[in-house]
């Protein structure tokens, strides 16, 4: 489904590469988390697969991005549109302006696809279900919290039924309440086996709960691939400047103290951190 | 906060209901009757006869009358003042001390201010009856480049948030001590911590905005469709061509008056 092939990418005006000799596969139906420190190529990555990288940002890219079954170095913006939906950090800034209420802002993407009325407003009442927005579709898109401004803009995308999901740092710009709401939206997003995703997240402990799949990048290089109890747990994840989740840290420290030595995995959710001290 | 739609009011009358086009065609007839019919109280028979029964009837009378006093007066005051004293030539109907009131000139500042009156009253009549995005949608379906629609819809709805932002600005940049209150010169000097912040979010923002509309198939050429449905009836039609037809013979009329007498002498 997604294919990159020693992909090596540089910005323009940069001496360094931001991706380099990048390659890896993501097959249909997997929830694939990116992780990394800030600068270490999640965004850049994330871009990659939409497209904007090079189309927007210029700069040079070698090797190949295969995103279902399209080049994307070949292909244009407009073509991706709708094949691989993107939703970034600043949820203000994914409102296109134009429409007046949350349902007309779901259907922006639906109205230059050229899909039927009849079609659209069925799919539109699907998404708003799902993110939970239904009670809000008369409002003002400007009306909603931040929280609920990342769910219409994760919406909107959802709608036009892309293939690939692409999340940046979806929730580093909400409070810890409009980040649960989404990672709540995530999380039934993971359950249904049709989606594709790859999200860049900075909160260890949510992509615990259900990726399925953690990919480290460290100087826009593939450090680590794995599961999440697998990646999450090891202790290299310290040395990319990523800091274990609080469970692993307590288990760590149990082990130093001389509490269950032997256990090679250590927990990364909190039912695996139960299990483990019990 | 429920969707604002700019400045429209929301009422359910029958000026409401008709398509956008019809509005925006009426309003433009009686701009162009107002503009080009001579005579000095043209402008205001088409504001009895046309605008304020329309204004009545979709229940906006208050806000047009409001707001186009509020507008208009600023630019009548300096008609006045400018064309009745000043006026070179002409009939002296009253000096006052070293001025003197010119009836050529005093006839002009009404006629000015009556197209003045005709021009902002008809626009908010259009903008208070006529919801901003179904008559984007209607001139899009005219033609209209799917991408000017979304810089006059955007505008609308981003001036607003632009003001928040600059206040936001303002008020970090005043708990760092900044002055901004006091004389002209502290007030301007306040200027350039909130200008240069404003300014370089915002491109920010724009670079991010063109990655959201292109993720959404803006940029897509080929046929669009609309959430949003347009009512239009055959009656509709018919009538917004009589308004072209009588907005023609108006043109046709003006140019006869002007070209008559110089084919006389």
């Amino acid at each position: 489904m997604i294919s990159l092939s020693d992909v090596t990418y540089h910005y323009p005006r940069s001496d360094s590469p931001a991706l380099s000799n990048l390659s890896l596969e993501i097959p249909a139906g997997q929830f694939c988390a990116v992780i990394g420190a800030n600068g270490s190529g999640k965004s850049t990555l994330c871009s990659a697969l939409a497209g904007f990288v090079p189309h927007f940002y210029r700069g040079k890219l070698t090797g190949s991005v295969e995103v279902a079954g399209i080049d994307t170095a070949g292909s244009s913006l407009a073509e991706l549109a709708g094949t691989v939906g993107l939703v970034f950090a600043n949820p203000f800034n994914q409102i296109t302006g134009a429409r007046f209420t949350v349902r007309e802002e779901v259907a922006f993407g639906l109205e230059n696809l050229g899909v039927p009325l009849a079609e659209m407003e069925p799919r539109i009442d699907e998404v708003l279900a799902f993110v939970r927005l239904t009670d809000l579709a008369d409002q003002s898109p400007y009306a909603l919290s931040g929280g609920q401004q990342q769910r219409l803009a994760i919406a909107s995308v959802l709608v036009m039924r892309p293939k690939i999901l692409v999340l940046d740092e979806p929730t580093s710009q909400l409070d810890p309440i409009g980040s649960k709401e989404v990672f709540a939206v995530l999380r039934d997003l993971a359950a249904t086996d049709e989606a594709t995703v790859v999200l860049a997240e900075q909160k260890l402990e949510w992509v615990a709960t259900f990726a399925d799949r953690v990919l480290v990048l460290h100087k826009g290089k593939l450090v680590a691939d794995g599961p999440p109890a697998e990646v999450l747990s090891s202790l290299t994840l310290t040395k990319y400047g990523l800091e274990p989740t609080r469970y692993t840290q307590a288990a760590r420290a149990a082990q130093a103290a001389g509490w269950r030595t032997d256990e090679t995995t250590l927990p990364v959710t909190l039912e695996q951190a139960v299990e483990f001290f019990r | 906060m429920s969707a604002t739609y700019g400045l429209y009011v929301s009422k359910q009358t029958a000026i409401h209901r008709l398509h956008p086009l019809t509005k925006l065609t009426y309003v433009l007839t009686c701009l162009l009757i107002a503009w080009i019919v001579p005579g000095v109280w043209a402008p205001y028979i088409v504001l009895l006869v046309g605008i304020v029964p329309v204004a009545l009837m979709a229940q906006v009378f208050p806000n047009v009358v409001q707001n186009t006093i509020k507008t208009t007066i600023p630019f009548a005051i300096s008609l006045f003042i400018v064309q009745g004293l000043f006026w070179t030539g002409g009939t002296i109907i009253q000096q006052l001390g070293p001025f003197s009131l010119k009836e050529e000139g005093l006839l002009f500042a009404i006629r000015g201010t009556g197209r003045i009156i005709i021009a902002v009253s008809g626009f908010l009549l259009l903008s208070y009856a006529t919801r901003s995005d179904e008559l984007m949608l209607a001139l899009s379906q005219k033609g209209l480049p799917s991408r000017i629609s979304y810089v006059i819809l955007s505008t609308l709805q981003i001036i607003p948030r632009f003001q928040h932002k600059a206040n936001t600005i303002l008020d970090a940049q005043r708990s760092r001590g900044l002055e901004t209150e006091g004389s002209f010169l502290i007030r301007t000097r306040a200027l350039l911590p909130l200008v240069f912040p404003l300014l370089l979010g915002s491109i920010v923002d724009i670079e991010e905005r063109a990655i959201a509309l292109e993720v959404r198939a803006f940029g897509r050429s080929g046929p669009k469709t609309s959430l949003l449905v347009l009512h239009d009836t055959n009656r509709q039609r018919l009538f917004r061509r009589l308004l072209i037809l009588v907005s023609l013979g108006v043109i046709a009329l003006r140019i006869y008056l002007w070209l008559a007498p110089r084919f006389a002498a």
